[in-house]
């Protein structure tokens, strides 16, 4: 089925060492010792559910719960080290988007390195890519190198450039923290367009407002595990409830 | 081999990432030098002129047609030795990327190659020039070059699997690969004759022999410089170096790739 994530009892784990072996010398000399010193530390440790066709799924939890690692195994970029992960349907992970720029490269140019990263044929780049320029709104800076951009046009190239790749499952990671409002409210416009048509939607943030908004379901991560999995209101209390924090009554919540 | 075979296919599917991740390091690197890509072939014409001088002149070691033969010979070691050290870094160069973008590591090491290879074809034509005004003009066994870029490009991925994926694990490799690569070259016949070795002690010559870039070499100085087509045994000894060098660079890269990560 198309636009499904299914992850059962992943655990990943890193190594720490307490002196990283990387010369040879060391590995040389110190090779049992740097076996001793080897700390694990499970990232993910059980982590269990399923995210079906359609789906929008907040996911939460303070900062080194393992968020980031989970996304990384929802995008293919790590392994888990242990349990099963299955992932049908084109991901477009915007884990930090532009991270494929080249900043000697221009606007132009990048699109088509991007669009390369994410498996698309060149044809396929050119049939999107005023669309991708017009969202952008970058007009005629396209043609020059990127390093000239400012953060607010590096980021609004990447995720015009994530949108509009037809994802079947979208990973998004923060991604709404740059840009000027304007362009942030542009960006949910076109969220909620592609969750209208179907498309699986795989939301981090620490922005409570917009998870609640955008989400029909929501997961707590703490400490590598799911504490929570299930509709907004009560995830958010318990995100909350565990991190020892109320948002000020006159605050904004995020 | 099942985990090699799907590596091979893995990549395939990312043809064309792997072609505009090459035009990116063409273009990256030669904007804003005013004779662009002309230092493709400059490079090489500059090495030449200087070994002739040494070689031809002071040490006269009496070969005719010293620069064809010479350049024959480099243009096949370029490719190695570059192309092995610069896609040693590959890996460790783009590790932001490998960070976020789930696509086959092995796109970034077949890139640096890739380049290196277009460098190296693309100063055929002014070996060429320079073989017909040295009386050395192209003939039928200039058939045989596309085949010997072939086995030198495969030869040169081996190695550049190896060496990106191993300077990951010890960043000391590069300096290695660097001493390792100035004492290859001086034991392989490029700048002098292969008949020079015939002199050696046996258990040398010997030992000499097992040189796996030497046939690859010569595959080149046979079609260019002698004019001859390759013999069997001389395409088959390339063959091989080729194959065996593809063979275990793959699987050790396919080994590795998940453990890079881990290791940035």
């Amino acid at each position: 089925m198309p636009g499904s994530l299914t992850f059962e009892n992943v655990g990943m784990r890193f190594r720490m060492y307490r002196e990283r072996v990387t010369t040879l010398k060391e590995a040389v000399l110190g090779r049992f010792r740097h076996l001793r010193t080897a700390d694990e530390f499970w990232a993910l440790r059980g982590v269990s559910f399923h995210v079906g066709p359609g789906e929008s799924v907040g996911l939460v939890g303070h900062n080194g719960s393992g968020k980031s690692t989970l996304l990384k195994i929802a995008a293919g970029v790590l392994r888990a080290s242990e349990g099963r992960v299955q992932v049908e349907g084109r991901v477009s992970p915007m884990i930090e988007l532009a991270a494929g720029f080249d900043p000697e490269l221009t606007g132009r140019d990048n699109i088509f390195l991007n669009g390369a990263l994410m498996g698309h044929t060149r044809k396929e780049m050119e049939r999107k890519f005023d669309r991708i320029v017009e969202f952008s709104e970058l007009g005629e800076f396209i043609d020059m190198p990127v390093k000239n951009y400012s953060s607010g046009m590096y980021a609004r190239l990447g995720f015009a450039i994530a949108v509009d790749v037809e994802p079947e499952i979208l990973i998004i990671d923060e991604v709404l923290a740059v840009g000027d409002e304007r362009f942030q409210a542009k960006c949910m416009d076109r969220i909620r367009e592609l969750k209208g048509s179907g498309c699986t939607i795989f939301y981090v943030s620490h922005a409570m407002e917009t998870v609640a908004e955008l989400c029909e379901r929501v997961i707590v991560l703490h400490h590598g595990r799911v504490e929570f999995d299930g509709a907004p209101a009560p995830a958010i209390a318990r995100y909350r409830e565990l991190q020892g924090f109320v948002p000020h009554a006159t605050t904004r919540a995020g | 081999m099942m985990a090699l075979v799907g590596s091979v296919q893995a990549v395939l599917r990312y043809r064309e990432l792997l072609a505009l991740l090459v035009a990116r390091d063409l273009k990256v690197r030669y904007k804003r030098s005013t004779l662009g890509m002309l230092w493709t072939l400059l490079n090489p014409l500059l090495q030449m002129v200087v070994y002739t001088l040494v070689f031809s002149t002071i040490m006269r070691i009496g070969i005719e047609g010293y620069p064809v033969f010479l350049l024959a010979g480099l243009l096949p070691w370029t490719l190695i030795s570059v192309g092995s050290v610069s896609a040693s870094m590959s890996l460790l160069g783009n590790q932001s990327l490998i960070r976020k973008v789930a696509v086959p590591q092995a796109v970034y090491p077949l890139a640096a190659v890739g380049s290196k290879l277009t460098d190296a074809v693309l100063s055929l034509p002014a070996l060429a020039i320079l073989a017909i005004a040295l009386g050395r003009p192209p003939g039928v066994s200039w058939l045989f070059v596309p085949l010997a870029f072939l086995l030198a490009a495969a030869f040169t991925t081996g190695l550049a699997l190896l060496f990106s994926s191993l300077s990951v694990f010890f960043r000391d490799v590069r300096h290695l690969i660097d001493v390792l690569f100035q004492i290859w070259f001086y034991v392989t016949p490029v700048i002098y004759p292969v008949s020079f070795l015939e002199n050696l002690h046996p258990a040398l010559r010997m030992a000499l022999a097992l040189n796996p870039a030497a046939p690859i070499v010569r595959m080149f100085q046979v079609t260019i410089y002698e004019g001859r087509i390759p013999p069997a045994g001389l395409v088959g000894l390339a063959t091989l170096a080729a194959a065996v060098s593809l063979l275990a660079g793959g699987a050790f890269f396919v080994r590795s790739e998940d453990r890079h990560i881990h290791n940035f």
